[in-house]
This record gives structure tokens, sequence and C-alpha cells, in this order.
């Protein structure tokens, strides 16, 4: 019978996978759907516990949390606006210079790899004018 | 305690690490990795972590439709989950977590509770994820760059989540897992309805002395009486907590059924088994056996004498003893309970919500960009 060890596990997995990210990943709006992974997580365990109580407060409680994480969205996203307009990145490692006093800085060794070549766009001719033929083309 | 036949937990640990490895594995990085190793090792977690979840934690998972819907919704609210953690492209990320919230709500059906699945879709995979897009639309970047393709400290991040997640499951797994009860019961129930006690059991010293109880050292057990007791005595620690005594005995109630298992268990120990004949025996196996059924079934969320309850509006009175089940009017009693039980926090939500509007507009209202 599946009851509620095998929700909470699904819930644990959920929340752990949301804090890796949160750790790892140094995009703002990703750092920011881990948080509400692991916001996920928690509301699983709520409604599973609120079934296993027999009652509807760990469902009424699953509610307000989300209600306080669309407060959050709303904050966060106005300031990833913000951070952008700022420094024209989402890399969370920009802003280090907030980071605590002591602490190395964190540097990238390593150089990216480049990106996937991109095709050049073809050159159109504006509208009305009759398009220069390239003679050789035709020989 | 009877000995555990998986004391350092391997099918939990085993699963997580391999888990650990997948992620770290997958997670955005300078080196090329090809993806097919990270993609298998993930497989094999997934794998491990459902036979967990299909024998660790009893004996075997009956095989419903809600099993079927279990692992399909948990198995895909995983995967997203992952994919939405390691990939490189953060809008296909948002996407996965529009996916992980549909599992999620998946499961919300499955424990009852139609009225926060519709709420989460709306809320969650309509306003949150729309909002989102429309962010990465607004900083699209071009060409790679390092807020996607590299990670922040990937092998020590993992091992924080995966120690953690270690943690949550082996905790699982040793509170959750009540073989070791229903063993205890079924060995109690056996000596209460044998027809003659095992000799084994008999301590061979004889008959207690009633009269002189307090005066004689208790005559000896004998090693299968002594491990009968024992067990016993680990079974009513592993359930005891459902009938907690609580402060100044104010759930004496249930309380008293651990103190009668308590009693059985000790009449057994000083009396080794043999005290006038054998229906004393039989008859405190018996007050055992059915004492360890009935806290293992508190634990299981069968009705107790008295609950803590805020009102009655919150759940449904059981019937006849049965476990507790949630109202079918689901939305009816969920607005009863919040607007009877939770009345201030609702007003205090609405206005965190305002509050949080305000705030939005005031941080990102500005529409003059600074100059560079």
């Amino acid at each position: 019978m599946i009851s509620v060890p095998h929700y909470l596990a699904v819930g644990a997995i959920l929340f752990c996978l949301g804090l890796v990210g949160f750790l790892a990943r140094r995009n703002l709006i990703v750092m920011f759907l881990s948080a509400e992974l692991m916001l996920q997580g928690v509301a699983l365990n709520f409604v599973a516990f609120s079934r296993y109580h027999g009652n509807l407060h760990g469902q009424v409680f699953t509610l307000f949390v989300i209600a306080v994480a669309a407060c959050e969205a709303g904050i966060a996203l106005a300031l990833f606006l913000m951070l952008y307009r700022r420094k024209r990145s989402l890399d969370v490692s920009l802003w280090q210079s907030l980071r605590e006093p002591g602490v190395d800085e964190t540097t990238d060794p390593e150089p990216l790899p480049p990106g996937p070549k991109e095709e050049p766009l073809p050159r159109l001719p504006p509208a009305g004018v009759e398009p220069v033929r390239e003679e050789r083309q035709y020989v | 305690m009877a000995e555990s036949p998986d004391p350092l937990s391997w099918t939990v640990l085993l699963p997580v690490v391999a888990g650990g490895l997948a992620v770290w594995y997958l997670l955005p990085s300078t080196q090329r990795r090809s993806l097919q190793y990270g993609i298998l090792i993930g497989l094999l977690a997934l794998a491990g972590v459902a036979g967990f979840l299909l024998r660790g934690l009893e004996d075997h998972v009956s095989q419903t439709v809600e099993a079927v819907l279990f692992f399909g919704f948990s198995g895909l609210a995983i995967v997203f989950a992952v994919l939405m953690i390691t990939n490189r492209n953060p809008a296909r990320s948002a996407l996965a977590f529009a996916m992980v919230v549909l599992s999620t709500c998946g499961l919300f059906l499955l424990l009852a509770a139609p009225f926060l699945t519709a709420a989460t879709v709306v809320i969650y995979a309509g306003a949150i994820i729309v909002t989102f897009l429309f962010v990465i639309m607004l900083s699209q970047q071009e060409g790679p760059s390092n807020a996607n393709l590299r990670s922040r400290e990937p092998a020590l991040s993992t091992a924080a989540g995966f120690v953690l997640l270690a943690t949550f499951l082996v905790g699982l797994q040793r509170v959750y897992d009540f073989r070791s009860v229903d063993r205890a019961i079924a060995h109690a129930s056996a000596l209460a309805r044998a027809d003659k006690i095992d000799p084994d059991y008999l301590s061979p010293a004889g008959a207690l002395d009633v009269d002189n109880v307090g005066k004689h050292p208790p005559p000896p057990l004998t090693d299968k009486a002594r491990a009968f007791v024992d067990e016993m005595r680990a079974a009513l620690d592993r359930v005891k907590v459902a009938a907690p005594r609580g402060p100044d005995d104010r759930r004496l109630t249930d309380h008293r059924l651990v103190q009668d298992v308590e009693n059985a268990i000790k009449f057994l120990e000083v009396s080794g088994f043999t005290y006038r004949d054998e229906q004393d025996v039989q008859s405190n196996a018996q007050t055992i056996s059915d004492g360890l059924l009935r806290l293992k079934g508190m634990r299981d969320g069968a009705p107790q004498a008295d609950d803590v309850l805020l009102s009655g509006y919150g759940r449904v009175e059981p019937i006849n003893g049965a476990p507790r089940q949630l109202p079918a009017a689901n939305v009816s009693a969920v607005g009863r309970t919040l607007f009877a039980d939770h009345l201030v926090a609702v007003e205090l939500a609405g206005t965190l919500l305002l509050i949080a509007t305000v705030g939005a507009i005031a941080i990102a209202g500005t529409r003059r960009e600074r100059p560079a």
C-alpha cells in the first residue's frame, strides 16, 4: 500500500534536488526555480501529512505556502530585472562584491567553450528594387 | 533490538550515491562530457529509488492503480527536476519546472486534495511560469555565458544536497519500517494461541513463589525467553510514540495501553514464563500482541481517544474505528477550515500579497534605463 513514507521520500528527493540546483547553478532565474522546487517538496510533505492525520490543516498550510511563494516570485523577478539592467547579465557571480569579508574571490580559470557558429543571415535588397544579378552564377 | 538485515542501509545509500554522481556529471561545466554516462547512472539511481520504495519500507507494495499512478507521477517529477537543475537553457528549465509542478499536482490528487491541485496548476503552471518566460525573454542573451555554462562548486554542492537526502531516506526507513514490529506481533500471537507452550521458554528453576516475589531473585530466563522479551521491548519502543503520556498525563486514555503491554512483558520476565499455569502466560502474550497491534494501528492513522483539534471543521469523525478519511467535499471543507480556523492567517496573506505587489512595482517600475 502506498502510504505516507513513500510521499515523504519523493518530497525529500525534490527538496534535495532543489537544494543542489540552488547551490550549484549561477543563473539567477534557475536559482529561483530551484527554490520553488524545494517549496514543492515541502508542499508534498504537508499534503501527505494532511491525509495521514485525516484533517485539512496541512492542505490549508500548503495554500499559504503557495501564496507566500507567489509574493516571493513577484519581488524576486522585479529584483532580477533591476540586477539585469545594472550588469546586463543574470550571472550571480557578478555580484560577488557583496560577499562576506575575508572570503576569497571566485574566478573562472578555464575559458568558456565557443558557442555554435551562427550561419550568416541572407542579405535581402530593399523592397521594390530589382536584385543585382551576379552574372557568373549563371555561367 | 532485533538484528537488522541491512545495518548500513545500502539499499538507500547506493541509489543516493549514484544519483549524486549523475547530477554532478550532468551539471553545466566547461569540460566537454558526453551525456550518455550521466543519463545511464541517473536511470540506475532512479531504478534504485523505485526499488527502495517498493521493498525498503514493507515487504511488498500491492499492485493497485494508486501504486501505478504514484510511481508514474513521482518518476516524472524526479526526472524533470533533474532536467531542470542541469539544463543549460533557462527557458527549458522553466518548462521542466512546469512539468514538475504538473506531476506534483497528480500526487496531490492521489492524496485527496483536488482544490489544491487546481490552485497549484492555475498559480504555478499558469502565472509563475509565464512570468518566468517573460523575464527570460526580456533578458535573452546571445552566445555562451558564464551564467548558464558554469556551475558554482558543483562537487561540493552536489555532496551537500545528497548527504542531506541520504539522511532523510535513512531516517525514513528507520522510522517507518515496521517489519520488526510485525514479526514481534506474530511471535506473541503464536505464543498466545499455541496448544502447549514450547518448553524452551519455560524457566528450569520452577514456578515463581507468589508469596515471596520481592525476597528472592526472579527465576533465570532461558535464551529463547530472553530473546522473546527483548523483541517485545524493542517492538514496544518502536510503537509507543503513538500514545505518548503527555504533560500532566493528559493522554492517559491511550497511554494506558502502553502500560498494559509494559506490565505484561514485565510479568513474563519476572515469572520466567512459569506462573501457576500456562493460561496466565498465554493471556499475557495475547495482551502484548493486541496492544502492539493497536499501537501500530494508531501510528498508521487509526483514531485515538483524544486528538488535538482546532475545531471540528477540519476533520471528519471516524466511523467504527476505521482509519480517518478526508471529506469527499474537499472544496467546502477546505473553505470552512480556512475561514473558521485560520482567518487571521488569511488576512495576513492578503496583506502580504498587497505589499508584495507594491514592492514589485516600486522596484521594477522605473522605466528609465541607466546610462551605461
